[in-house]
């Protein structure tokens, strides 16, 4: 490294702990509802943490929150790819959309779904949003659970803030589905 | 892809998400009371939503992780063994600098801004990063009292000058104790107060003179609120709201101004 290199890292090592420290607990909840557990989830973080200290000396970092998300939902992906291959679904697949959506709003006895889904515990919940392909779970545990606005994660996955709503509408509609259904 | 606004399903989960101006707003709820099928879906949304909202509650990081974390950022050489490979981008004056600074963190100083005069944004910035600091490590406070008679007296010992410590018991924010922090190059004195599971960190520096208007801030979502008083300037961070940081700058100013009236003159 050149000599600049104390100078630039001293100053990497402050911008972390004003910008990445305050948002650890949303890079780990985000990891975790990625990864699906506990262990690989403090993994991802703690390499994402790597990764954002490593380019804070140059990165020009306008929403800190949705910067240390877009790291760890990086991170996570590929480190998913390289450890659990199988469970990575990275689809934006139109079959799968086209299936969400395909179900009319109202269909069959709506307030027997509203109900089902109000009365849903934790463990439903949990599970339903876990099994959601990987891009519709991070808008819907960004927006829904970390309260992020649709700007910020825009900026978190990178995409356009339709790209956002779309999401979040099917990632949804596959939840009222699942959940609106059960038994 | 439609465009959001020809699509009534996405303007209702805008809607839901209140990413609508008042116009858009407006738009959705005709449409609603127009349409009982939509009205019925927006309802299931909003069900789903407060169920996500009750249940899942955001995730806290785990003390264990949360400690590797600063270990890593304060000194990376060594330690790390996973990522041996990482290794080359922190070089030996890194690691000494590092530790120096984290012996200063461990001295309960702070470390930010050595370098540069403190200009109003290096005091925000260190007072925000003591904060941050005092709230992850759980020890906000060097001397840990709420009396105000025993906090004064240590500090008096650590810098040159009185600090005023005012009581605000009554106001509802009681005093934790107090630290030293690093502005610039200069320790300051800094109290800490508490309000519910909030803390306050209040910091007194030499100031401009005159008393001054409250100037207020945000920096990384906390609130920062700093005024000039008797020659002294006061800077308080805090993660509670603007209001109630408001509530508590205009608490200690008026302690503070009796507390002058009180004392013996000169």
């Amino acid at each position: 490294m050149s000599a600049g290199g104390a100078v630039t890292s001293e100053l990497a090592r402050r911008r972390f702990n004003e910008m990445v420290l305050p948002h650890l607990d949303d890079a780990y909840g985000l990891a975790r509802w990625l990864t699906g557990n506990r262990a690989d989830a403090e993994d991802v973080v703690q390499d994402a943490c790597m990764r954002a200290l490593a380019s804070l000396d140059a990165a020009i970092v306008e929403r800190p929150r949705a910067w240390v998300l877009m790291i760890v939902r990086n991170t996570a992906f590929t480190w998913l790819a390289k450890n659990r291959p199988k469970t990575l679904v990275l689809t934006d697949d139109a079959q799968l959309l086209e299936s969400a959506a395909a179900k009319e709003p109202g269909a069959a006895t709506p307030n027997a779904e509203e109900s089902l889904i109000a009365a849903a515990d934790e463990a439903a919940l949990e599970s339903a949003i876990q099994g959601l392909p990987h891009l519709f779970r991070e808008v819907i545990v960004m927006r829904d659970i970390q309260g992020l606005s649709y700007r910020e994660v825009a900026a978190a996955i990178g995409a356009p803030q339709g790209t956002v709503m779309s999401r979040l509408a099917r990632g949804r509609a596959l939840l009222v589905d699942k959940l609106g259904s059960r038994a | 892809m439609t465009s959001p606004s020809d699509d009534p399903t996405l303007l209702l989960h805008a809607a839901l998400d209140g990413e609508l101006d008042a116009a858009g707003m407006i738009a959705v709820e005709r449409r609603l009371a127009a349409d009982p099928a939509l009205a019925a879906e927006y309802a299931r949304l909003a069900a789903l939503r407060d169920a996500i909202r009750a249940r899942l509650p955001r995730t806290s990081a785990p003390d264990s992780l949360r400690a590797r974390v600063i270990a890593m950022a304060q000194a990376p050489s060594p330690a790390k063994p996973a990522a041996p490979r990482r290794a080359w981008r922190f070089d030996a004056r890194y690691a000494s600098l590092a530790a120096s600074l984290a012996l200063g963190i461990v001295l309960g100083a702070g470390v930010y801004g050595l370098l540069a005069p403190p200009a109003d944004d290096d005091v925000q910035r260190a007072i925000v990063a003591g904060f941050v600091r005092g709230r992850l490590s759980g020890q906000p406070v060097d001397v840990a009292t709420s009396d105000r008679h025993t906090v004064k007296p240590w500090l008096a010992g650590k810098i040159a000058g009185a600090t005023t410590v005012v009581d605000l018991k009554a106001d509802g924010f009681p005093l934790v104790g107090g630290r030293i922090d690093v502005v610039g190059k200069n320790p300051v004195p800094t109290l800490v107060y508490q309000r519910r599971e909030h803390q306050i960190a209040l910091s007194e520096m030499p100031g401009a003179g005159a008393a001054s208007e409250p100037r207020r801030a945000t920096r990384d979502g906390y609130s920062l609120i700093e005024w000039d008083d008797a020659g002294r300037l006061y800077a308080a961070v805090s993660d509670l709201p603007p209001a109630e940081l408001d509530a508590f700058a205009a608490a200690f100013r008026r302690a503070a101004a009796a507390e002058r009236e009180d004392a013996p003159k000169p």
